[in-house]
């Protein structure tokens, strides 16, 4: 009887995750335009992939973002954590500030970079022009779009991580810090041998998280520069928004998306590992 | 106890009115369109000068618009392959008619055609580009081309002529580079698709509307020599700096129009769709905007025809005959005459005999005039064809994001251009490419 319990979550999970997943694995191997009848057409869209270089760079681009989140906002994350246990009294103004951005909704927060501070008409960029300093919108730049887009997630985005890490080392038993201040070890010590043990799992569930969210990344890049200029700033998750709803190719739009999810996948794989090896210790 | 009589009365008389009203929604038969993002000034004109005056005008009909924002198209396509869509289809272009007729989710409009005498009031050339396989099933909302708008004042100033030929155009381009003006006010950065605007332009500029017309009915490939020179002069212009640097960060409509007006842009390559934002700047920096044709190799001007939205009836309607009545009303003189007034580019119906039409008196004669220039140069053949109109979806959309490798030096013409055959062949080989009117 008590198995019941599970049936409306399971129902909701079935309905809303499980099919359209499946069929979606499924469209990846089919040729459709999203209105007329589905084709059978085995590998072709994975073959058409291979090929295509606008596929690969968006891979990489996908690479390069992965790697970007994975260093930056946590480290900035951790540091501004442990700056705040340390001045404990200002911890909730600057919790606050850091957590601003976070609550802002994505479309508002890209027009905002995107009119205020890049645009060289209206934004800072422009002062900075009519100053007689040569300074590019870097949006527009093949070189540079991806890391200006970056730039404004990772605004966006490190306070988040900031209040999680702040609220694991609050965690961290008092009487660990305590013993190492009696033991004489010096801040930085007390960090790397007390604190950043104390919320390990934390900070690897949140590489792990970032990981599958850098293969998931797609508001800030379609607000910004839709991919552009000349596929530069082009990710796997806008590369098959277009193939599904411009080049009305449907097929291979799941396809992309199935590449999506093995990296999403290997991320859970990880983490299942992590995690039962913890529970064995 | 006299509170509560009260309450019980003022409930019967609200169930009892809510009733009658219902009932009188029934004896309507109602009519359902999806129409795109619409600010609420402008659904106020679709309200006050189509559904209110249509309702009044059919009392048996009661047409209700639902405004569904910039994912009209995506909305549509699932709505329609579950049967649930609207009675007017409402379509982004003839691009997305094809796939839709081809799925057979749409009805065949012959027999209203010949009901209600379409093919006496509306120019044959649209009628034509709403064929799929020798029948009607779409009819262009409104129409529009590409030219050359440019800031009279500052030319008059310069001793500058509106260029005629493209080597007139490069001349005064080069001249105002000179005089560190940009020579063409562009950007994409809230649209994307002002790309194809100015590759449509070279395309019938260089290589004209004859060769696009074999290239479109698959007679001639896209990578032949005369797109070659096309794309090649295009990318020319943008490599001697015509386009200014703020390209990717500009907007394709206000920023450009404003930059063409202050006299820091000398021309802008853009539609008819331009002409309010052009009026609204201009004032506001006091000078005077011109616009001609876009100049080609011959000096002979080409307007390249555009179709904006099209009319269609979903197959499985539940209000077919109401559609149809609705699609009637708006092919009128007055729905042209009141939209195209107060909404200028957008409401461009394709009617043969526009001399009925009244329009409101703080039009731009330069808009009023242009229309006319189109509209006779259709009704003569004498047009080219825009890439947003006549290409299949997946080929244009490679367009787009082609042309700027092109531009930003990361593949050659060649390479661009045996790209959008291939997409193209595919495309028309799979029956996705619209209808091309005979020249």
């Amino acid at each position: 009887m008590h198995r019941l319990y599970v049936l409306p979550t399971l129902l909701i999970n079935v309905v809303i995750i499980a099919i359209p997943a499946l069929l979606t694995v499924m469209l990846a191997f089919f040729e459709w335009d999203g209105i007329s009848d589905p084709i059978f057409v085995g590998l072709d869209n994975f073959r058409a992939l291979w090929g295509d270089s606008v596929f690969w760079r968006a891979l990489g681009n996908n690479v390069i973002w992965t790697i970007i989140f994975l260093i930056v906002p946590i480290a900035m994350g951790l540091l501004a954590a442990t700056m705040m246990l340390v001045a404990r009294r200002s911890a909730n103004f600057f919790q606050v500030i850091y957590f601003l951005p976070v609550i802002i909704a994505t479309a508002i927060t890209g027009r905002v970079w995107q009119g205020m501070i890049y645009s060289p008409v209206t934004g800072i960029t422009g002062l900075v022009q009519r100053l007689g300093i040569d300074l590019a919108n870097p949006l527009t730049e093949t070189s540079s779009a991806l890391y200006g887009i970056a730039v404004v997630d990772l605004w966006h985005w490190w306070g988040f991580l900031c209040v999680i890490f702040f609220a694991a080392l609050r965690q961290v038993r008092a009487e660990q810090i305590e013993a190492a201040r009696v033991e004489g070890a010096t801040f930085l010590q007390t960090i790397r041998y007390v604190l950043l043990p104390g919320i390990m799992p934390t900070i690897t569930l949140m590489m792990i998280m970032t990981v599958i969210w850098s293969f998931l990344v797609f508001d800030f890049v379609y607000i910004l520069t839709q991919g552009g200029p000349a596929y530069s700033s082009e990710v796997l998750s806008t590369f098959a928004y277009r193939s599904a709803f411009y080049d009305l190719a449907v097929g291979k739009a799941a396809a992309i998306s199935v590449v999506i999810s093995l990296f999403g996948l290997a991320a859970t794989v990880l983490y299942i590992r992590v995690q039962a090896k913890e529970f064995d210790q | 106890m006299k509170k509560t009589q009260l309450l019980i009365a003022t409930a019967l008389m609200v169930t009892v009115s809510h009733t009658a009203l219902s009932q009188a929604a029934l004896a309507q038969d109602r009519v359902t369109w999806w129409y795109e993002q619409a600010t609420p000034d402008q659904q106020k004109l679709i309200q006050d000068h189509i559904v209110g005056p249509f309702n009044s005008a059919n009392p048996d009909e009661a047409l209700t618009v639902d405004y569904r924002g910039s994912e009209l198209d995506k909305q549509l396509r699932v709505a329609m392959l579950s049967g649930n869509g609207p009675d007017v289809v409402y379509t982004a272009g003839p691009s997305y008619v094809a796939p839709m007729a081809q799925s057979g989710q749409l009805m065949p409009l012959d027999d209203y055609a010949a009901k209600y005498g379409w093919q006496e009031r509306i120019l044959p050339v649209f009628l034509k580009m709403g064929e799929y396989k020798g029948k009607l099933y779409a009819l262009p909302k409104t129409y529009e081309t590409v030219g050359l708008f440019y800031n009279k004042t500052l030319f008059e100033k310069n001793g500058w002529q509106a260029p005629k030929t493209l080597d007139e155009l490069e001349k005064t381009a080069d001249a105002m580079m000179q005089a560190g003006i940009t020579p063409f006010a562009a950007g994409n950065a809230d649209w994307r698709g002002a790309n194809e605007w100015f590759v449509t332009l070279a395309l019938n500029a260089v290589a004209g509307p004859d060769n696009l017309n074999k290239a479109l009915r698959g007679d001639m490939p896209w990578t032949a020599e005369p797109f070659v020179k096309s794309i090649d002069r295009l990318n020319g212009w943008w490599q001697k700096g015509y386009f200014g640097k703020n390209y990717f960060s500009l907007t394709s409509s206000e920023q450009t129009a404003d930059m063409l007006a202050s006299g820091r842009a000398g021309m802008m390559p853009s539609g008819t769709w331009q002409f309010q934002n052009v009026a609204t700047y201009s004032k506001k920096a006091g000078s005077e905007a011109g616009f001609v044709g876009f100049p080609s190799a011959s000096g002979d001007p080409v307007f390249p025809l555009g179709v904006g939205s099209t009319f269609s009836i979903a197959a499985k309607a539940k209000n077919a005959d109401g559609a149809a009545a609705v699609i009637n009303y708006v092919f009128s003189p007055e729905v042209y005459g009141t939209m195209n007034s107060a909404w200028q580019g957008e409401w461009n119906i394709p009617l043969k005999d526009i001399s009925n039409v009244k329009m409101a008196s703080e039009v731009t004669p330069l808009f009023t005039e242009t229309m006319k220039n189109l509209s006779a140069a259709v009704n003569q053949g004498n047009y080219g064809y825009t890439t947003w109109t006549f290409l299949p979806p997946a080929t244009d959309s490679y367009l787009i994001n082609g042309i700027e490798e092109v531009w930003l030096k990361k593949i050659s013409t060649q390479d661009f251009l045996t790209k959008l055959d291939a997409s193209f062949q595919k495309e028309a080989k799979a029956g996705k490419a619209p209808a091309v009117p005979a020249r």
